[in-house]
């Protein structure tokens, strides 16, 4: 008798038993059977894991309610106020088992959560029937079973022609144990729907159906598996459930809710699943790209990974505390997609359940804090993005920007040789005396400054208009407003209005013609007027400075009039005069007249020299440098800027008390859990250690955690259902040994993810049909011990993409810029309160509105209105939840997207399948659900269409309302209410259940 | 012709005939359907959890009424009349303490002290002091609990909201709504259970933007997320059929698609092909549900007026909060109104007055119509905001619209009418600058402990697991404050 491993050829004396023993193999439990005898229960595997997952909330040493512990075999022995809980071998006098049982009046435990289910109850009694024993010491392992490595265990040699791959025959093994057979295998038409929308998405077409049917070849099914594998909507479709464990989103998620460039990332993981990257260097790449050596731009752009983090550039945000916030989303977002564990918990306290501490928590944190970067996103406009970012064009363009920049570079070496040269150094000599010159000159005219003047405020519609209207002030021939004395020039004064215009006016009288510069700062935009002529004008958001602006100024015998029109945006502004000395800076006069300079006053000394008397051939080759370097940066503004990572500024990182970034405890240093084995020799003490770490083969979890998913992805159930929690919390396997199996084939085979998927859909678990009888559904409703199919409804984002498919108006572009199919007009109106941006909803034009849900533009602060049921894309999520709400059956009811792929499925059905009802109407349906309708089927689509054509007849003004619906344009050709018949028909086909269903 | 009972003659037909023709035991159905809840949903909607309510309720339903971008309680609530004779001084070192601060005020040389810009008097029997600018909510002043000492972890909106509303100042978890909704499940089958709507201010002075998280259901399945209802375009996203398809078409064609899904349920007996058919079934009734609920045509006269002028608008908090009665009224179980408007940093002087006049009279008048129609008792009303303001200023005094107050978590006020609260009641007080909490301090974890325990709910055994973790609203925090309810 071997603990831990099902028996084959238990007794099942009673069906009570029968469903005793389902109900814990649906929990992962071993049921040990000596031919007859009570399988034994022991309490550290048996019963302990009943107590945490049940009673703990309310029974443990911090809530102890009812003085009961249940932590431990001790207190729960203790017992609670009223005495022991538990009289070993009489369960039906121990207080325990009334109490969860609900009996002698008192409320069912545990109070406020559903009751234990029959076979957890069992378990109990049987336990304390059997004399409460505590465990034996070795009994149940000391360790968690995912926290030790995996082994490949043998493959059960059972003999059966069913066991088409190994993971047959752990399926059937377990299966058998059970006393249950697998279903038949599916049909051909259901088997490569199946495999068409699992492996792409999309649904196949009709002649993909009728090919697999004609091919009588023994590997028939292989070929269809092996061209999906094989499509580039492979990638697409493996990506999805990938972002949204990454948390990618085409915005920042807060007020102002900034677009990013992540889509490059994202495009990134499409292309590494297309081209089948070995998962080991999906993760690497990912956590660690940029610490490679010699980094490629792929590697740099996978490091977006942890980078599709929020961003909050809420006005008032503090940095810091952000930052910190970003950098508990990367321990998350890493621990629980790549590792399926649940470190958060260790942000405030060592980890209640699994043996992780908050150290161990902040020192996987220490990996990440040595990004150079502030916690808030910059820019504004349309994209707000942090540093540290790079650009990632395609190969194509960053070529081309490589030659850019060579001719920018030798063009600015030009300029340094010129600017050093012989003749040059002589002209700067010459050009010293005459800067004195200047100054004598203006020191001899005698200058005198009025005081301000102030108009009143003119408040604009919007900043832009406040900058572009012509205000009173600008129109007068005079300063006009209240005299302001106090107002000092060279220092910044600060202003309140928003989208506001301030004017500042004075006159300067002088004797003589003298030039001069005046220097200007402003917050936010500014212009200026000398003697009526606009010298300067800048609209730009800003802090208010010296000379942010400089302007020469020739001042005539007699009073000039100077005019400075200042507009700020938003908050406080700002403003700043100053006039210098002479028409030089007061700080170059300086410079020229010092006897010997630094180095850098030197540069500073030449810039004003070439900027104000160049010698011949200076301007020319500045230009053509200038040009140059404009060139670059005009390039580069076309490019994509996708945020990465960087341990370009290393932070000591610290302890956080109960996460509060400013409360650091004890210093920490970058490492790895303790509980898990230990980094591989030689690894650095960075992310690519980590990184390293986690795709040693060493690492008990990596491999699991993913061929799991990746089950998950194909059954819709993982075989640890709890995909994002490995931990003692999570369910344990349904299927223990067969998930070790695949996780070290897995590595061993070069962690090969095509390999993996195809291993699981080529067997015969993965062919079975879904169709069960009530029995088998009433024992096991979830499927976990496989005996058929699965059946699962559809992600939205396929639903969605199978309606394009089947009308054929799917653009098949794979990768780019996200695009922004149909979406109420008014979807991001609670954004639009903001004046900062226009925040109107972009609708793409022509084949962008039918491009893959996977390039929907996501916005995260208002997820598309259609796409239901999906990853809020704000954390990380590795299980998808399905639900079935009226709002669903509005979407595909009455969105355009679904009405309109009806309008086209029905016109492409009554062109090319012949003239009856019902030869269009079965290839309607075809072309969505594969299969053909049965008899019964088509009569009542044909009856819907007989009764709506009849309708459409009668009123052929809603014929034609029905038919316009969409951008697609509708065939003139074809009679409206025919038309309008058949493409409600077809809209009714993508809202039947089947549709949405992967059978 | 009557489109639904044509339908619902049929459905039952079927529950009778139909379902023991599968071949399913009667037991092994009834769990299966108590799974995704068609059996309840026929009769009543969503069902709740099990155990839940955890002991009786004071309250069957919430409406919040959230006042965005945080309204200064020194100005309406936190009566301090000696502020006056500290106008303009530096506010004290020793009251400051070193206080976290946003970055719009925290590098400011001056902490210049103003206290409340227009007089308080005493309203009701219970006297309670409040501001002479919200008249209306004084003139509810003994059905209202006041609670002075609020204090909250943000110091910015977005965390700020998300923190009251979700328990977590980062996205991600399930809100308030959705988990009352969860908890307790639905009371109507016509109507979602958890209804939004959002309001701004008639100048949209306010940037504050309302997210979808405000009101989503994080990581619990998200039939439980709030639906938002729209002032413009569709009521409900995609509420309307498309052009040229009458709801008597949409019917018949919806009666084949239910025939063929019925098709499908005996082939595979899975009961999700049930739970869809029942749900296209709500969807259509929602058609019909919703726009009579929008349609105030036939309110009389006497309540619109209580309402005042801006009820008629669509789309302002006046309108809202009719709206949310008749939503109350038809079994919504929790409503939460987003207001945006109060985020006064450099516009107090003019935009207080405003957003008073935008607010004061329909948020008294939700809570008189409730009282009116029996249905406060058990009806939790909420008017808070994400924390409080400065009670030094920010910006240039001098400047009519430049200055005003900065973002304070670390007291602040809120009230409460119905569901048991404890009405004419003044809970917690402030030091003599509003700055600090001196008695009865109420963290955002302890009022939602107390809002849920009026619901009947245990807040500690409210939760939900995801990653390992019993989440739940409170986080790890919350205790229920007795003293405010009855």
């Amino acid at each position: 008798m071997v603990s831990g491993q099902v028996v084959l050829g238990m007794r099942l004396r009673s069906p009570l038993v029968c469903s005793l023993s389902l109900g814990l193999m649906a929990l992962g439990i071993f049921v040990r059977g000596d031919g007859g005898a009570e399988p034994q229960v022991d309490f550290a595997r048996d019963v302990q894991p009943l107590f945490k997952a049940h009673c703990l909330p309310c029974h443990s040493a911090d809530e102890a309610n009812g003085k009961l512990v249940l932590a431990s075999y001790k207190s729960v022995m203790q017992g609670g106020r009223h005495g022991p809980v538990v009289i070993p071998g009489k369960s039906s006098q121990s207080l325990l088992v009334a109490r969860i049982l609900g009996q002698g009046g008192q409320e069912r435990m545990p109070l406020g959560f559903a009751p234990l289910t029959d076979a957890q109850i069992r378990t109990i009694r049987d336990w304390i029937d059997q004399g409460a024993h505590g465990s034996a010491p070795g009994a149940g392992s000391e360790t968690h079973w995912a926290y030790i490595k995996p082994t490949k265990p043998p493959v059960p040699v059972l003999n059966s022609s069913w066991i088409k791959t190994p993971v047959d025959a752990f399926v059937l093994s377990k299966l058998r144990s059970e006393k249950l057979s697998p279903a038949p295998e599916a049909d051909r038409t259901t088997l490569i729907r199946r495999l068409s929308l699992d492996l792409t998405g999309l649904p196949p077409s009709p002649a993909e159906v009728d090919a697999f049917w004609a091919d009588r070849s023994p590997n028939a099914y292989g070929k269809v598996v092996d061209r999906l594998l094989a499509s580039p909507h492979f990638g697409e479709r493996m990506a999805l459930p990938w972002l949204d464990a990454a948390r990618y989103a085409d915005s920042n998620g807060f007020q102002q809710d900034g677009d990013n460039n992540q889509w490059v990332w994202r495009d990134w993981v499409v292309k590494a699943f297309n081209g089948d990257l070995p998962y080991d260097q999906f993760v690497v790449d990912q956590l660690a790209g940029d610490l490679l050596p010699n980094p490629t731009l792929d590697e740099l752009v996978a490091t977006g990974f942890n980078r599709n983090h929020m961003l909050n550039g809420e006005g008032g945000a503090i940095p810091e505390e952000q930052r910190n916030v970003i950098c508990f989303d990367r321990v998350d977002v890493t621990s629980t997609t790549l590792l399926g564990l649940t470190m958060a918990c260790c942000r405030c306290h060592d980890h209640k359940y699994d043996p992780f501490t908050q150290k161990d928590y902040y020192s996987l944190m220490a990996f990440f804090n040595n990004v150079p970067e502030s916690g808030v996103p910059s820019g504004d406009g349309q994209y707000r993005i942090a540093d540290p970012w790079i650009y990632a064009g395609s190969s194509e363009q960053m070529t081309r920007l490589k030659a850019l920049k060579a001719v920018a570079a030798s063009t600015s070496s030009r300029l340094d040789r010129l600017r050093q040269s012989a003749p040059f150094e002589s002209a700067l000599r010459a050009w010293k005396t005459e800067v004195e010159e200047s100054a004598q000159e203006a020191k001899r005219a005698k200058l005198v400054y009025s005081p301000w003047k102030v108009s009143k405020e003119f408040r604009g519609a919007s900043f832009d208009a406040a900058f572009k209207d012509s205000f009173a002030p600008e129109t007068e021939k005079e300063p006009t407003g209240v005299v302001r004395p106090k107002l000092t020039d060279g220092q910044v004064h600060e202003l309140t209005g928003d989208n506001t215009a301030f004017y500042f006016g004075r006159t300067v009288d002088s004797d003589k013609t003298c030039r001069l510069l005046f220097s200007f700062g402003s917050d936010d935009g500014i212009k200026v007027w000398f003697n009526g002529e606009l010298i300067v004008s800048h609209k730009v958001t800003r802090g208010a400075a010296p000379d942010e602006e400089l302007a020469t100024v020739e001042l005539h015998p007699g009073t000039n009039r100077l005019l400075i029109k200042v507009v700020n945006g938003g908050g406080i502004g700002g403003w700043y005069f100053r006039a210098n000395g002479s028409r030089f800076q007061d700080s170059v006069l300086a410079l020229v007249s010092k006897s010997s300079l630094s180095p850098e006053e030197l540069e500073r000394l030449r810039n004003a020299f070439l900027d104000d008397s160049p010698p011949s051939g200076w301007r020319e080759a500045k230009a053509q440098a200038e040009a140059a370097t404009d060139a670059v940066k005009k390039f580069e503004a076309l490019l994509p800027r996708a945020m990465v990572m960087s341990d370009g500024q290393p932070r000591t990182t610290h302890v956080l008390s109960r996460g509060n970034y400013e409360a650091p405890l004890d210093e920490v240093h970058p490492r790895t859990p303790t509980v898990l084995p230990p980094e591989p020799k030689g690894v650095p003490a960075n992310r690519l250690g980590l990184a390293q770490w986690i795709v040693s083969p060493d690492n008990p979890l990596t491999a699991r955690v993913e061929v799991n998913r990746v089950w998950q992805m194909l059954f819709g159930t993982g075989l640890v259902k709890t995909s994002e929690n490995f931990g003692v919390q999570g369910e344990p396997p349904s299927h223990p040994e067969l998930l070790d199996w695949l996780a070290v084939d897995f590595r061993e085979k070069g962690w090969d993810v095509k390999r993996l998927v195809k291993m699981i859909v080529m067997s015969s678990t993965y062919r079975q049909s879904s169709q069960c009888t009530p029995e088998l559904r009433e024992r096991d409703p979830e499927n976990r011990l496989l005996a058929r199919g699965a059946r699962f409804r559809l992600s939205s984002f396929f639903i969605r993409d199978v309606a394009l498919a089947s009308s054929g108006l799917l653009n098949t572009k794979v990768g780019g810029k996200p695009v922004y199919p149909y979406q109420p007009k008014d979807i991001w109106d609670s954004l639009s309160i903001t004046e900062e941006r226009d925040f109107s909803y972009p609708q793409s034009k022509g084949a962008d509105l039918y491009r893959r849900s996977l390039y929907t533009f996501w916005r995260r602060t208002v997820a598309p209105g259609n796409m239901f049921d999906a990853a809020s894309r704000q954390v990380c999520t590795v299980r998808p939840v399905t639900t079935s709400t009226p709002m669903h059956a509005l979407t595909t009811l009455n969105d355009v997207t679904w009405v309109e792929a009806g309008r086209v499925l029905a016109q492409h059905v009554m062109k090319d399948a012949g003239p009856t009802p019902e030869r269009r109407l079965a290839e309607a349906f075809r072309r969505v659900c594969a299969r053909r309708p049965g008899a019964d089927e088509l009569k009542i689509l044909v009856e819907a269409f007989t009764r709506s054509y009849q309708t459409y007849k009668a009123h052929p003004d809603q014929a034609l309302a029905y038919l316009s619906v969409g951008d697609s344009p509708r065939d003139a050709n074809l009679d409206p209410a025919e038309y309008a018949a058949y493409a409600s028909v077809c809209l009714a086909i993508y809202n039947l259940d089947e549709a949405m269903t992967r059978e | 012709m009557n489109l639904f009972f044509e339908r619902d003659l049929r459905l039952s037909r079927r529950k009778f005939f139909g379902k023991t023709a599968q071949g399913i035991g009667a037991l092994a159905l009834m769990s299966l359907l108590s799974e995704e809840g068609y059996a309840q949903t026929a009769s009543q909607g969503m069902p709740g959890l099990p155990g839940v309510p955890h002991f009786a309720p004071k309250a069957k339903r919430v409406v919040v009424l959230w006042q965005g971008g945080a309204p200064s309680q020194i100005d309406l609530f936190d009566y301090k009349p000696d502020l006056a004779k500290h106008y303009l001084e530096e506010l004290p070192e020793s009251v400051r303490q070193g206080k976290r601060l946003s970055t719009m005020t925290s590098g400011q040389k001056s902490f210049p002290i103003l206290g409340a810009i227009n007089p308080f008097r005493q309203y009701g029997q219970s006297q309670m002091w409040l501001s002479e600018m919200i008249p209306h909510i004084g003139s509810i002043a003994d059905d209202i609990c006041l609670v002075k000492s609020m204090h909250t972890e943000a110091v910015n909106h977005a965390p700020g909201v998300t923190f009251f509303l979700t328990g977590s100042q980062i996205p991600g978890r399930p809100s308030f709504g959705a988990w009352a909704v969860y908890g307790l499940g639905s009371l109507t089958r016509d109507l979602p259970a958890f209804v939004v709507m959002t309001s701004a201010d008639r100048q949209k002075s306010c940037g504050q933007l309302f997210y979808d998280y405000y009101w989503g259901s994080g990581f619990i399945p998200s039939k439980y997320q709030g639906v938002r209802f729209r002032s413009e375009g569709e009521p409900v996203l995609y509420l309307d059929n498309p052009p040229g398809m009458s709801p008597e078409l949409r019917r018949s064609l919806l009666n084949d698609i239910d025939k063929l899904d019925q098709k499908r349920y005996q082939d595979f007996g899975d009961p999700e092909i049930e739970t869809r058919i029942a749900q296209y079934e709500m969807a259509f009734k929602m058609q019909t549900s919703v726009p009579e609920l929008l349609d105030i045509s036939k309110e009389p006269a006497n309540i619109l007026e209580m309402y005042g002028p801006d009820v008629q608008r669509k789309g302002s908090y006046a309108h809202n909060c009719l709206i949310a009665r008749r939503l109350l009224e038809r079994g919504v179980r929790f409503v939460q109104l987003m207001h945006a408007g109060w985020d006064q940093h450099l516009n107090l002087s003019t935009q207080l007055a405003i957003q008073c006049q935008d607010t004061d009279q329909p948020s008294a008048a939700l809570v008189k119509d409730l009282k009116q129609r029996g249905m406060l008792d058990d009806t939790i009303v909420l008017w808070a905001g994400e924390f409080g303001r400065t009670v030094f200023v920010q910006g240039d005094i001098n400047k009519p619209n430049g200055h005003g107050r900065d973002h304070f978590g670390d007291a602040y006020s809120l009230w409460i009418a119905g569901g048991g609260f404890k009405g004419g009641t003044v809970f917690g007080e402030t030091d003599d600058f509003c700055y600090s909490v001196t008695k009865d301090p109420v963290g955002v974890h302890d009022m939602q402990a107390t809002l849920l325990n009026q619901l009947g709910i245990d807040h500690k055994r409210l939760t939900y697991k995801y990653q390992g973790r019993d989440f739940r609203l409170t986080d790890v925090a919350g205790e229920v404050v007795r003293e405010i309810v009855g």
